[in-house]
């Protein structure tokens, strides 16, 4: 449906994204899932064909996306919702409404979606009221409600609930799912990655601007000294063993899949084991045990229920994470 | 200092009186400031719209060359004007030299750059995000820029009210190419040096007392503007 390849924005003399392919399909629910700065607001904007990527190309449909006229009327079939989103002055109502009276909708039919999708919503409260008087939270409800009236084939949400509480967040989502089910191409942006587990289809994780090959948990920012053989990355108190030729700053993941874990410390080849505790056990739907385990920062291991049970692991457990050099990636 | 307060009692009572002479000067100014202030506007606007909002080539160049301008000498555009205009010149044809529509041209060359900087940066002050969320609601670029518009308002009320008063204020330019012309080309600061040249210096009081009463009050709406805009 939507596809970007090759593509590359800068500010100023800065290259901030660079991704040689990125897709949406209906029907499908994307998270796009970095840390602060790594490209998620960029590359949004430039699916919503808000902002102009400085070379690579856009396609809509197998069509290429270029031209002036061709982005306008690609616009009317992408929305994007931002994560402070700007409301209009005037009502909520009125703001919902908005999108559909420029697109030469009668006023009294605009009016009348925008009240279903103000109930759909659950906002029916705010509908009269000022859009200037809201909460973010609210703001965010509204802007994603303004969305929706406008029945998109593609929405883009960066970073929908960093305002909302945990029960707007849980019926947002499902809102969302609901949408999806009926055939919209859903990408959001979030830094929650409980989020994007539970409510994507799909995950692609964005490191300074990059697609990351690997899902973003146990990421860290590290530096790896010149001159040491073999090379250990430091991370907070911690020394971990890689096997790379980079040297400097670097970002490094560990995929939560590969890290044993154990009750004693383990006498193998594995170069890097951690002690700590466990912070939280979480069900990440998909028939899996995430454990957080606190080794001086959080660590996320993931184990199967049997495991769990085996080991007899709970809240506050003594645990040791093993996980082998050859197994951390340097990104 | 009792000649001081002579003339002023008498410029007052010229004003209570409703002197004619007076009047007349007044409305020929306020409507020679009104006009070239609404043609500045048609000028300097959709300039300072294309220079705050659109990339190209030469962009910073053209900025400048428009900040230069605001300080343009009135006396240097009044004397450029009149050589245009002059019966040899260029648009000696057009026959406007020594009429209002003369001090009008000098005036739209004076305030079109003060409309046009004050909307590029009133444009520049509006929030990023509302040009962008115009555009994903499916605004088309008139649209876009219309929200924009609303967003600078007050800003953009406040170029008008400075380039307004700027007009009222002038003097170089309107003497050069109005004439200073009685009942003609006649405004109220052309008028102002007229009368004190002659010794006439109550009716200057009048008219200085006027003037300053205008720049009060144009001072006084650009004060809401700005802190409306700033609310």
């Amino acid at each position: 449906m939507l596809r970007a390849q090759h593509i590359q924005y800068r500010y100023g003399s800065r290259l901030v994204l660079s991704v040689d392919e990125f897709g949406l399909e209906p029907g499908l629910i994307t998270a796009v899932v970095g840390a602060n700065g790594s490209g998620k607001s960029t590359l949004l904007r430039i699916l919503a064909f808000v902002d102009r990527p400085w070379s690579g190309l856009l396609e809509l449909d197998g069509k290429v996306i270029s031209s002036r006229e061709a982005r306008r009327t690609a616009r009317r079939q992408v929305t994007l919702i931002e994560q402070q989103p700007f409301l209009f002055g005037g009502t909520v109502r009125a703001n919902c409404a908005y999108g559909l009276v420029i697109r030469g909708v009668p006023k009294a039919d605009a009016k009348r979606r925008a009240t279903e999708i103000i109930d759909r919503m659950g906002i029916e409260a705010l509908a009269g009221r000022k859009a200037v008087a809201l909460s973010d939270g609210e703001r965010q409800k509204v802007a994603v409600a303004r969305a929706l009236a406008l029945g998109p084939r593609i929405l883009l949400l960066d970073e929908p609930v960093s305002a909302a509480d945990p029960s707007s967040t849980n019926h947002l989502y499902r809102v969302l799912t609901e949408e999806r089910d009926r055939g919209l191409a859903i990408c959001f942006s979030t830094h929650r990655l409980e989020n994007a587990y539970r409510w994507s289809d799909r995950l692609v994780a964005l490191v300074d601007g990059c697609t990351s090959p690997v899902t973003p948990e146990n990421m860290f920012r590290a530096t790896l000294p010149d001159g040491e053989e073999p090379p250990f990355a430091r991370v907070g108190p911690l020394r971990i063993q890689v096997v790379t030729d980079r040297r400097g700053p670097v970002t490094i993941a560990i995929p939560p899949e590969d890290i044993v874990v154990s009750t004693e410390p383990l006498h193998s080849s594995i170069r890097n084991q951690f002690a700590g505790r466990i912070t939280r056990i979480s069900d990440d739907g998909h028939g899996r045990v995430g454990l957080n385990v606190d080794v001086g920062f959080d660590m996320l291991a993931r184990i199967t229920p049997a495991a769990l049970t085996d080991l007899d692991l709970s809240l506050g457990s003594s645990v040791y994470l093993s996980v082998k050099a050859v197994a951390v990636q340097v990104l | 200092m009792d000649f001081f307060l002579e003339g002023l009692r008498q410029g007052v009572l010229l004003i209570l009186k409703g002197n004619r002479e007076v009047l007349g000067i007044t409305s020929f100014s306020v409507y020679v400031a009104g006009v070239s202030t609404l043609l500045a506007c048609a000028v300097g606007v959709p300039l300072g719209f294309v220079v705050s909002s659109t990339r190209f080539w030469g962009r910073r160049a053209a900025i400048t060359v428009l900040n230069t301008t605001l300080a343009f000498p009135t006396v240097v555009v009044g004397l450029i004007v009149w050589g245009l205009l002059a019966r040899n010149g260029p648009l000696g044809a057009l026959e406007l030299l020594y009429t209002g529509w003369a001090i009008i041209v000098a005036e739209v060359i004076l305030a079109s750059p003060i409309v046009a900087a004050l909307t590029a940066s009133a444009v520049q002050g509006v929030d990023a995000r509302v040009r962008r969320t115009a555009l994903t609601l499916g605004a088309g670029p008139l649209r876009t820029h219309w929200e924009v518009a609303r967003e600078a308002r007050y800003g953009l009320l406040a170029g008008v009210v400075v380039a307004f008063g700027r007009v009222l204020a002038e003097v170089g330019a309107a003497m050069i190419v109005g004439g200073n012309i009685r009942h003609h080309t006649r405004t109220l600061t052309t008028a102002v040096a007229l009368a004190a040249s002659q010794g006439d210096f109550a009716l200057a009081m009048a008219l200085g007392l006027i003037l300053l009463a205008l720049a009060f009050t144009v001072n006084m709406l650009l004060q809401i503007f700005q802190g409306r805009g700033h609310a």
